[in-house]
Parts: structure tokens; sequence; C-alpha cells
């Protein structure tokens, strides 16, 4: 980054121990500024998905005792600007059928939004710019949170449009599908941000960072033990189905269902082939994976406050220093991605659905009245609190039973029906009508288990 | 007005961008006629006739996204309680109980007559 | 001034929106033009100092319920033709007083702002907009907030009735499937496994290419029938392909 280079780098006005930027402190920016933040971010986001593809894929291979990519520049770190040239080297193919305005407009609509959501993610505390104060964000508003998603749900008119405009069933299946599985996961995520705006008490996203700033301090034989501020420790169920919806929203693995190729090929993408086009759709998904890190970061890890043993250093959140500690944790949530993706296999669409809708929504709406008495409780401690407290906790743990045994009983009645047929075939292995071999034939490692040696 | 300004420059970089990309698309890539590359792709079996206009999709995605309206707007309500609940207190508790459990009564009905089932 | 630049600059871009939406013939482009129609009116609530109100016509309107729109535009086939026999009786008749009366809703709701001493936006934001809202809603307008539930419930079950099949049966699990095939086997001799691939003898394995049985001859169940007709017309069939094709049709 230029920048860095050429501003002065010099501390914020404000105090080593104020909470950061407010909203007060945007829009007085001049038009340059605003530009300059802009170019900033737009350049960030398209190196990020150059370096974040290639991070990717080296860290994946890693993880299977590959190499990777390491022939394209020095570790291989050119070879997504290669598979770019190439992208843009590719025949742009149109089939006959496709609807051709929609065919063009589909990869527009899914990229413009996700660069946009960056716009009110912080990065930093107020630093001095060629002279001029300014917050390093390029703005917020007191809806910012609620921008993030009105984004999020503009983006999904491109998955639906791009399967719509390729007339094919491929694709038209993988567009309903995808989209109906993005905007279920986008209610489990808007209900696990509910926890954070009870404790900070606004949707400006500098604010919520600012008021991760401190979380108080707990005398403990006369020592003063800083207590934890980040969200994702004080509300963690909230922030672990936050990091679950993750997934289902930006369509990665575990959940990447629109491109399961063994039944969809591509999903909405199919027949936008190799060409520029696609590489928008590419561009699209990684850009709304760091949007979906940046939220993970600014609502719940602290937005760009130093991690815990830094902090306690004065100058740790002050001056352009806290651009550093954002993207190390932006870098180590798309990690978080990879490994996952390592990990985890594809599950299958109706287990996605009724993951989304089963279990998600209702432990969080269970989890949000949890968090909103303990609230009133300190708010006002009176006896129709208490009751309405042992009403809710009451409900919730009715809805959590019900819920746990009828899954027992299902896993119950299906490993009885298994004993039950293994049961019939021991006694009968034709049973059925299969064509099986009785299991204790000799050359089989039956009932006295002998080798046969072959021929 | 100030605090939407600077949204416009991303947004025109961004647009920029991606228009750029769409439109020159067809012309820095070569061009070999071949019939099969105009028809749909679908692994080299014959195209099904229709997808749209004839075929019908699952009606499964209606109520998928008639309860994504429903629980919209629930979240909706739910964002200024919880940004105003210190002021609102054990009245807007309440009532946001009261307003969830109805909403519930909707999504338990769906629910038991397999309205969120897939297969 | 920048309030006047975004109200023409949106103007124009909305009313030839809506224009395109009311001339468009395609429904999924009048689909679209009502969303740019949507978004414009959200940038002017924002620029008007209603931001909530601007994000939640963008999430609850562009997001969900246009959404809802191209969902059912989709199921029902969008080339589909709209019938114009009217299946409601005194349909007109109730759509006219419907009208009427959202007429008279429209102009008394606009008349009670017009006439009423405004209260100013900095009194209404003065705690900031989306705690004014809340306490309104969550205070002054609390029947209408609970009374939105219900609306919801209808909603929903409305989806459910028009939308739901109940499934009689049980859905035939894996295992049920594969005895099926089994018993054809049995009993028609249908062969339980896939089509055959390309076969061991065959010089490669793309798709146009037929699987070969044992005695070199050609599996006609592997033949692509779809590439054997591109081929036969571009005269670039394997003869041997043809051959067995012709068979077929006599």
């Amino acid at each position: 980054m230029s920048l860095l280079t050429t501003a002065s780098v010099l501390a914020s006005p404000a105090a080593p121990g104020s909470p950061g930027p407010g909203l007060a402190d945007f829009g007085h920016d001049p038009v340059w500024i605003s530009i300059i933040k802009g170019l900033v971010i737009f350049v960030f986001l398209l190196l990020g998905v150059l370096f974040g593809v290639w991070l990717e894929r080296k860290l994946i291979s890693r993880m299977q005792h590959r190499y990777g990519p390491n022939r394209a520049g020095k570790f291989g770190l050119l070879q997504t600007v290669a598979d770019g040239l190439k992208m843009g080297l590719k025949e742009d193919l149109m089939p006959r059928k496709v609807d051709k305005v929609i065919f063009f407009l589909a990869p527009v609509i899914i990229s413009v939004p996700a660069i946009l959501a960056y716009s009110v993610i912080p990065m930093g505390p107020v630093v001095s710019m060629f002279g001029h104060k300014t917050p390093l964000q390029l703005t917020d508003m007191p809806v910012a949170v609620l921008f993030i998603l009105a984004m999020s749900s503009i983006g999904v008119y491109g998955i639906v449009l791009a399967g719509w405009a390729s007339k094919s069933p491929y694709a038209i299946l993988g567009g309903l599908r995808s989209s109906a599985q993005v905007v279920s996961y986008e209610i489990a995520m808007g209900l696990s941000f509910v926890a954070v705006f009870l404790y900070a008490g606004t949707l400006s996203t500098s604010e919520i960072v600012a008021k991760q700033a401190d979380g108080g301090t707990a005398t403990l034989f006369g020592l003063d033990i800083p207590l934890p501020s980040w969200y994702a420790i004080l509300l963690i169920p909230s922030f672990l189905i936050y990091v679950m919806t993750m997934f289902g929203e930006v369509n990665r693995v575990p959940f990447d269902l629109p491109e399961g190729e063994g039944e969809l090929v591509a999903g909405y993408h199919t027949e936008y082939s190799s060409s520029l086009k696609f590489a928008m759709f590419q561009l699209a998904e990684y850009v709304n994976v760091f949007v979906v890190s940046g939220v993970a970061v600014t609502l719940f890890l602290g937005g760009w406050r130093a991690p815990w043993p830094i902090s306690l250093w004065d100058g740790a959140n002050v001056g352009w220093l806290p651009l550093l500690w954002f993207f190390a944790k932006i870098v180590l949530i798309f990690c978080f991605f990879v490994w996952v993706r390592a990990s985890l296999p594809r599950v299958r669409y109706d287990q996605l659905m009724a993951f989304g809708w089963k279990v998600l929504i209702p432990l969080n709406l269970a989890w949000i009245l949890l968090v909103a008495t303990f609230r009133a409780l300190r708010v006002e401690q009176s006896t129709p609190v208490f009751i309405l407290m042992a009403i809710v906790v009451i409900g919730a743990l009715a809805v959590f039973f019900r819920f746990d045994t009828v899954q027992q009983r299902r896993r119950e009645a299906r490993a009885e029906q298994i004993e039950e047929e293994f049961e019939q075939l021991r006694e009968e292995p034709t049973a059925g009508g299969f064509p099986v071999p009785p299991l204790d034939l000799p050359h089989y490692h039956g009932a006295n288990r002998k080798e046969v040696p072959s021929a | 007005m100030e605090l939407y300004a600077p949204i416009l420059v991303l947004a025109v970089l961004g647009a920029g961008f991606a228009v750029f990309s769409v439109s020159i698309a067809p012309f820095t890539g070569p061009k070999r006629w071949n019939r099969a590359k105009l028809d749909a792709y679908e692994c080299g079996i014959d195209p099904t006739p229709q997808p749209i206009g004839g075929g019908r999709f699952p009606l499964k995605y209606m109520i998928t996204a008639m309860l994504f309206i429903v629980f919209d707007i629930e979240i909706i309500f739910l964002y200024p309680w919880a940004v105003a609940f210190d002021k609102l207190g054990v009245f807007g508790l309440v009532e946001m109980v009261l307003f969830i459990v109805t909403v519930l009564v909707a999504y338990a009905y769906v629910w038991r007559r397999r309205g969120l089932d897939w297969d | 001034m920048g309030e006047t630049i975004t109200f023409w600059v949106l103007a124009v871009v909305s009313v030839s929106a809506a224009l395109g939406l009311v001339f468009s013939r395609k429904a999924v482009y009048c689909a679209l033009m009502l969303g740019v129609v949507m978004l414009s009116l959200a940038v002017l609530y924002a620029v008007q100092d209603a931001p909530f109100l601007a994000a939640v016509q963008i999430i609850v309107y562009t997001g969900a319920v246009m959404m809802l729109f191209l969902f059912v535009l989709m199921l029902v086939g969008v080339d589909s033709s709209d019938s114009l026999v009217e299946t409601i009786r005194g349909q007109r008749f109730w759509a006219v007083v419907a009208g009427l009366a959202f007429a008279a809703l429209v102009a008394l709701g606009v008349g009670n702002v017009v006439f009423a001493p405004a209260a100013g936006l900095g009194a209404v934001n003065a705690a900031g907009n989306v705690p004014s809202l809340a306490e309104l809603i969550f205070t002054r307008y609390v029947f209408a907030f609970e009374v939105t539930s219900a609306l919801l419930i209808t909603a929903a079950l409305g989806a459910m009735v028009l939308a739901h099949r109940e499934r009689l049966e049980q859905k035939a699990t894996q295992r049920e499937l594969s005895r099926e095939r089994f018993v054809k086997y049995g009993e028609e001799g249908l062969d339980p496994s896939p089509l055959p691939g390309p076969g061991t003898y065959a010089r490669a394995n793309a798709i146009d290419m037929p699987a070969l049985l044992p005695d070199g001859k050609i599996s006609k169940l592997s033949v692509n029938r779809y590439i054997a007709r591109y081929e036969a017309e571009e005269g670039t069939i394997d003869p041997k392909v043809a051959e067995i094709l012709e068979g077929e049709d006599k």
C-alpha cells in the first residue's frame, strides 16, 4: 500500500484509551479523500481475490500433502494472474437460447453489491491522511449492518437471473437451489446479529467496534483482571451460529450445493463456461467471502482492535497499525474457510435446508430471548422479570428437548430397522430376492476364515 | 446525505470494472464456430426440450420464499427492538416474546405439515 | 443541492423503469424493472434522512418480496401467457370498490401529512433514527406491531395452502429403489446396472464413442442418439453406428 509510505504516519488525535471513531466522525471527508479510500478498498478486494485464490490452493494442497501451484512466479504467486489472463483469452460461449440482456447483466448484478458491502467495514481508527483527519473506513451509517444485509440480498438476484437467463435445466435448478439456500441462511445470519445489537445498542459498524474496546475489569483477590470484550466470547452461541451461516451464505464447502458438480455441473453459472463473465462470478464469490469475514471481524472479533495480549500496549490501537490487526484477522478467517473445505464433505440439499430452518432458526430465537431476559434483569430486577425469565428458559429448554427426543427416537428406529434386516439376512441370505452368495462359502472370509490360495 | 456519497465512489468503480469485463469478454477470445457450443450444456445428453416454458419447477421454492418474507419481517422488527432494548425494558421484552411466539405458531404449523422437508 | 440532483436523476430512472415495467412483454423484465423502481425509492428514502426505511425497503421489498415474484414467475413458466377468463364473480365491481377505498386512504394519509404541523426531522431523529423509530413502534404503535404477527401467520398459511402438497406415501429410499431394480431384473430381464460406458476394447472414452461388446460389436445401449444425429447430419458418423441405428429404424 503506497498510502502507508506517502501519508505521514501520525498517531490519531484520540487518546490511547478512547474507543475509536463513531458515527459523528463520518461525512466530513472531502471528495478526493473518499475517492482515495474507495480506490484503496477496490484494489484491496481485487488483490485479495488474486491472493486469496492462490492462498486457498496452496493451503489446501499442503493439507493434502501436495505442493499446489509452484510454477508461475515465486511460490506460484502468479498462478492466479495467469489463470485470469487465460480466462480473458478463452472463447466466450453464448448458447443460442439464452436471454442475452440478462445473461450479460447477471455477472454485474452479482459482483457490484458484493464490492459495495465493503464500504461500511471499519479497518482502523482515525488517522491523518495527507494532513486530513479521517477514519479508516469509507463511510458509516446508522444502519450499516442492515446495509450489508441489503447488499447480500441484492446479490442473490445475480444467482437467480444467471440461472434463469441460461435457460438450461442445470443452471435454473442450480440458481433456484442456491438462491433458496442463500435466503434461508440469510435468516439465520440476520438472527445471529440480534444479540450483538442488544449488547451494542447500535447498528453502526464503527460504534459496534468501539463498544468492543473494553469489557471492564473484575477484581479478584485485589487484582484487576480485564474481562473479555469481544462479542465472540460474550455471545458464543451467536458467534457459532454466525460462523455456520457464513458458509451457507457464500456457497462454500460444506454448503457449496450450487456447485455440486455430481448433480448440477456448475449450478447457476454452468453456461458461463470459462470467459471473463465467469471470472466475475469467481470474483463475486471470493469478495463475498471477504465480506462475511469482515462482518465476523467487525461484529464478533473486536474489529480492527488488537487481540488481547497486544492490546495491553498503548500504541497497539493507534494510527495505521490497526490495519495490520484487521488484515491478520481476515486472513485467519479465510484460512479457516480453507481448513473447513479440506476437512468436510458436502452435505445433501435436504440436510442443508433442514439444518438451516429446523435447527439454526429456533435455536437462534431461543438464544435471543435468553439474552434479552438477562439484559432486562440488568435494567430492573423485579418479580415479573424473574417470572418471564423462567418462562423463557423453560420454553427454550422445551423446544430443545422436544427436538432432541425426536432426533433420538428417529435414530433408534433406524438402528432397529437395520438390525432387523440383518437378522433376517443372517437366517436366510437369499431373502429379498438379491443374488447374494451365501456368506459361509469357503472362499469368503465367512464362517471358518480360511484363505484360499489363488489358482 | 454526506454519509452515502462515498458509496457512490465504490459503486462507480465496481460497476465500471464489472461492465467493462463482461462487455470485452466476447472480443478477447477466439471464435471457433461449432454447433454443439450453441446448445445448453447437458453433459452431451440431448438437451431437455423447453426447460422452462413447458417444464415446471417444484412449488416448494415458493414456500421457502414466503417463509423468508415472514422471517425477514421478524428480523426487521427485532433490530430496532434490540437497539432500543435498554430503554424499552421489560415491556419491550414482553411484547417481543408475544410477537415471536405468534410467528412461531405459523412456523410450527409449516413444520408439522412438512413444509420444511425437502426430498 | 445533492438531494435535488439525486431526486431528478432518480425521477428519470424510476419513471422510465416504471414505464418499462408496464410495457415490457417479458415477465422477468417486468420484475427487474420493478426492482429498479424499488431501489430508486430506497435511495430517495436514504437521501431524505430515513436510512432505516431505506434499508427495509431494500431488504424486505427488493430482497424478499421480489424474490417471491421471481420464484413464482419461474414456477409457473415465464413464457406462459395469461388467461383472460375471469373466474371470480363480481371481480370488477369489488376491484373498483377496493381501488376507491385505497384512493381514499391515500388521500387521507397525504392530507394528514400536508395539513398537520410537521414535527421536523431534527426533533424526530433526536435520539438517532433507529432508536427513535423503535420507541414509536414499540410504545405508541404496539397494537399494530402485534397485529403484524397475525398477518405473517396468514401469509405462511396461505403459502402452505396454495403451494404445499402433502406427501401421501413414504418416499422410496435407496434400499427400496435398489430392490425394485433387482425385482425388475428377475421378472423382465432389465439390466440393474447403469448404461454401459465405453467398453474395455474401446480406443477412447469420449461420450461419442459407443461401447464395444466382447465380440467387437457395438452395444446399442451406449450409442448417444443426440450426438449421432449431429454426426449423421454432418456426414461424420461412424458407419458401424449408422448401421445399428438404421437397423433400429426398420
